[in-house]
């Protein structure tokens, strides 16, 4: 049994203790929008935000999220990630669109640590995350909108 | 010579009628005999011994919404917009209130198939003469309701209006309209709007798929779920074929909490040879019995072949003149060599490549009380799938269906469902929903890799270097020739029958005095591996051939590349083109060669150490070339290649959604890239060497270079756009490596020694 918080909820989990948090999220909690793609972490299309910060779930063992929060892409509320969820249609981003919620996850992170990041910047944080339709431009691009954004309303 | 999966224009016939509240307007094939009544019937509940088969269908509501039916998979080129807009043009429909919905594999669509960059160009005329049929048919009610003749009414919005007046569709279905039929002379008949008439093509729109994959929302196969399903991974043989499973036994996996049994995946179809599956209540406890189960197999008759022993078949083959489908054959090219003062020859080769669709392979299999199979899961050739499915399963297709989801990737591979085999066959054995799921490891040893290739030429040369003819031998593993063997085409003066979609891009547009090409299929290839369809096929391997080898050609005459290609790009003979899909023929070819010399700046002092290199390619077929030509800015420094730039210009015809072409050419010069530079792989001991990403290695965000991308202003019929701009970048890049270096790189992928 391991407790957490989930999308600002406590959740309990029944899976053993080694269970990747991904199935657990995905097949136990149901949430579908972090994606299965390398089960290395090299993809990032699982990631999650583990206490704030940009994790890969496909080999986090949920025992490692007790008593931590947890936020996946259908609890992303802040202004950071609303933000770039609306970027992400205006820049017309996504192809097939499948890594496009780790994309959004590890954006969201960038953008709380650093709210105005320069291109090299964007580039550094995202480069972990492979986009299989190589939509980078347009990532990049949807990231820059949504930092304007936030920087005008500072 | 190629088989695009149309329709038989002269059977077509558009149904119109009222079913419920809404009205329904098909378009399909009737067979001799069909009355009108029938193919209404068969329009509102379809049988499957109906005399009218709608491929195509829209439905308007008492609301006025549209709702277009798409039987395109939506892979990431957003097709049901695109489908969307072409009907909705024609129509006269309000775009805000069009919705579209991606259908299951019910017999009554027809033939579906999503690949080959066909879907606009195949789709293109049909969608517009159902939309243009529907328009007529509310513009005559309109003008009865609003009591004015028809020609005076105009439709747009959604609404017919005339003088000052005018009704909503909605109101008109309301009111009732009175069922229709056109016959396919009437079809033809209908006036299609000018292109400086159009309201919606061409005009910036926003991809109806995008909010949902904005939001975490959409939803794959791997994201399909059933009540009381259970999971089941493969345990894979060392081989594609001819593997026997000699044991399998549960061993410790007893001890995994949630593992439920093994099972032996006997398939009928003898797609699936030697598999064995792990069942088990949750993925991670199936993966980790998986590990603890015992299973052996005698390994079949390819377990030692490795990438050099397909190469090296591959050229045997190649370097033989006699051997060969014969694809192009002119100019008496066998006497032309021999005569020749100079030759020059080359071996270009490619690579084993993988789809790497980020979303790995998996299918949900149920058989409902009646026995009827169920299959949930992304595919983009249902209508080849459902076959090998009725032989595994013994049942009739129309008892089977596949429910279609959003595709997490497809670039081919998504064009065979072999993963649905072994889930149905396990669905049945247990008597309830399985899903099986590939881990990545598995969907790279099992993918359809992308075959290595051999490309060799000979060309004669003249005294001064000028090129007098060219022998091009082509050898690869052919997708078609396994999975669809029904499409192989036929050669020249019988010379045997061939995969076209192997062999596309060697029949180029460049005019020459005598040219031979020879499709080759590579036998050690076909039976080691399923050579798969990967994103741009046949021209994405040998465009990197026939590019990089005109440059040698051309630094042998000692001309530009850039003007040696326009020299010989005439529009000649067959070369002007053959009717509206290729209309212009190689002269289209020569204007976006010209534009990207602008645009790029062409013959330019650079650095010491950077160049630029130039191709063109008209993928994917030359009976519906998109027109594309590339210049890529390198700079080499100490072994290693830095792209700076690519210029592309593309002409595809009439442009239907601007901002989705726009993003497919930029994936698929990315795509171009990838391969060029990051990509590629190797057999060892009969299957691929690189399967996941700490070895097999995808560009990343970090690799992309400026783009430049240019679209041609044309009214001329659409032709595709998911895979053309892919082809001419590696080329591109390998002859500005030369301009750069002097070293000509003759592998793909590059790697400079």
């Amino acid at each position: 049994m391991t407790q957490f918080i989930l999308n600002g909820n406590p959740v309990v989990s029944a899976s053993p203790d080694d269970t990747p948090l991904l199935w657990v999220l995905r097949d136990e909690l149901d949430l579908k929008g972090a994606k299965f793609g390398c089960g290395i972490a090299q993809c990032g299309a699982c990631t999650v935000h583990l206490d704030g910060v940009p994790t890969r779930a496909c080999v986090l063992p949920v025992s490692a999220a007790s008593g931590r929060a947890v936020t996946t892409i259908e609890g992303l509320a802040t202004d950071a990630g609303e933000a770039l969820k609306a970027a992400w249609v205006s820049e017309q981003v996504p192809q097939c669109g499948y890594c496009q919620s780790g994309q959004i996850m590890a954006a969201a992170a960038l953008l709380e640590a650093n709210p105005a990041p320069t291109e090299g910047e964007i580039v550094e944080a995202m480069n972990g995350n492979l986009c299989r339709c190589m939509a980078y431009g347009r990532i990049k691009a949807a990231i820059q909108v949504a930092a304007g954004e936030g920087e005008a309303q500072r | 010579m190629k088989t695009l999966p149309t329709l038989d224009l002269s059977r077509r016939r558009f149904v119109a009628g009222a079913v419920g509240g809404s009205f329904v307007m098909g378009l399909g094939l009737a067979l001799p005999g069909c009355s009108s009544k029938e193919a209404t019937e068969a329009l509102v509940s379809p049988k499957p011994d109906a005399k009218f088969a709608p491929s195509l269908w829209y439905e308007i509501s008492g609301t006025g919404d549209t709702h277009i039916f798409i039987t395109k998979a939506e892979m990431g080129q957003h097709v049901g917009t695109a489908l969307a807009r072409i009907v909705a043009e024609e129509l006269g429909a309000e775009w805000s209130q069009v919705r579209i919905t991606h259908v299951d594999s019910h017999p009554k669509w027809g033939a579906m198939v999503t690949g080959g960059s066909w879907s606009v160009h195949t789709s293109f005329k049909a969608l517009s003469q159902a939309g243009a049929a529907g328009r007529q048919l509310l513009a005559a009610a309109g003008a009865a309701h609003l009591g004015v003749p028809a020609e005076a009414c105009t439709v747009a919005n959604g609404r017919v209006s005339a003088g000052g007046q005018s009704v909503s569709f909605g109101t008109l279905v309301s009111l009732g309209l009175p069922g229709a039929e056109l016959s396919a002379e009437a079809l033809d008949a209908l006036p299609l709007k000018a292109p400086a008439e159009r309201t919606l093509l061409g005009r910036p729109v926003a991809a109806l798929d995008i909010p949902e994959k904005s939001r975490g929302e959409a939803r794959y196969g791997l994201d399909a779920t059933l009540p009381g399903m259970v999971y089941a991974v493969p345990l894979l043989p060392p081989t594609r074929y001819g593997s026997i499973l000699t044991r399998l036994e549960d061993g410790d996996a007893t001890t995994i909490p949630g593992f439920l049994q093994t099972l032996r995946i006997e398939d009928p179809s003898d797609t699936i040879q030697g598999w064995g599956l792990v069942i088990a209540e949750s993925l991670p406890a199936a993966w980790k019995a998986a590990e603890q189960v015992r299973a052996e197999w005698t390994p079949g008759p390819t377990a030692d072949v490795d990438e050099a022993a397909l190469l090296a078949e591959g050229a045997r083959l190649a370097d033989d003149p006699a051997e060969g489908v014969r694809v192009v054959d002119h100019g008496g090219i066998d006497r032309v060599l021999a005569q020749a003062p100079r030759r020059l020859t080359a071996h270009y080769r490619t690579a084993s490549a993988l789809h790497f669709t980020l979303e790995p392979q998996n299918a949900l299999a149920h058989f409902d009380e009646t026995g009827h199979c169920h299959i949930h899961g992304g595919n983009q050739w249902q209508s080849l799938i459902l076959p090998v499915l009725s032989k595994a399963l013994g049942l009739q297709e129309a008892d089977i269906t596949l429910h279609q989801y959003a595709l997490g990737g497809g670039y081919g591979r998504r064009l065979f469902g072999d993963q649905m085999i072994p889930a149905a066959l396990a669905a049945r054995a247990l008597g309830r929903p399985v899903k099986l799921v590939f881990n990545r490891d598995q969907d790279s040893r099992f993918d359809c890799v992308r075959s290595p290739s051999v490309c060799r030429f000979d060309a004669a040369l003249g005294p001064k270097g000028e090129v007098l003819g060219i022998d091009h031998g082509v050898a690869a593993g052919w997708p078609t020739l396994s999975m669809a063997p029904g499409f192989l085409a036929p050669g020249l003066n019988d010379s045997g029958r061939y995969d076209s979609f192997s062999i596309s891009g060697a029949d180029h547009w460049y005019s020459l005095p005598a040219h031979r090409v020879r499709a080759i299929n590579n036998p050690l290839a076909q039976k080691t591996f399923l050579p798969g369809w990967l994103r741009a096929v046949g021209p994405g391997w040998i465009g990197w051939g026939v590019e990089s080898f005109m440059d040698e050609l051309a630094h042998a005459e000692g001309v530009d590349p850039l003007a040696f290609r326009l020299a010989r790009l005439d529009g000649a003979g067959p070369n002007g083109g053959d009717g509206p899909a290729n209309e212009g023929g190689a002269l289209r070819l020569k204007a976006v060669l010209e534009t990207v010399r602008e645009r790029s700046g062409w013959g330019r002092a650079l650095p010491k150490g950077s160049g630029l290199g130039v191709a063109v390619a008209h993928g994917q077929e030359r009976g519906m070339p998109t027109w594309t030509a590339c210049v890529a800015e390198v700079a080499v420094a100490e072994g290693a290649v830095s792209v700076k730039k690519l210029w592309q210009v593309i002409d595809v015809g009439t442009v239907i959604d601007p901002d989705g072409a726009r993003a497919q050419a930029e994936g698929a010069m990315l795509w171009g890239l990838s391969l060029a530079l990051h990509e590629g792989t190797a057999f060892e001991k009969g299957q691929v060497r690189d399967r996941n990403l700490d070895h097999y290695t995808p560009l990343r965000m970090k690799d992309v270079p400026e783009l430049d991308i240019h679209f041609a202003e044309s009214t001329a019929f659409p032709s595709g756009l998911g895979e053309p701009p892919l082809i001419a970048v590696a080329p591109a890049i390998g002859n500005a490596i030369f301009a750069a270096t002097g070293q000509r790189v003759r592998d793909l992928p590059i790697r400079l020694s």
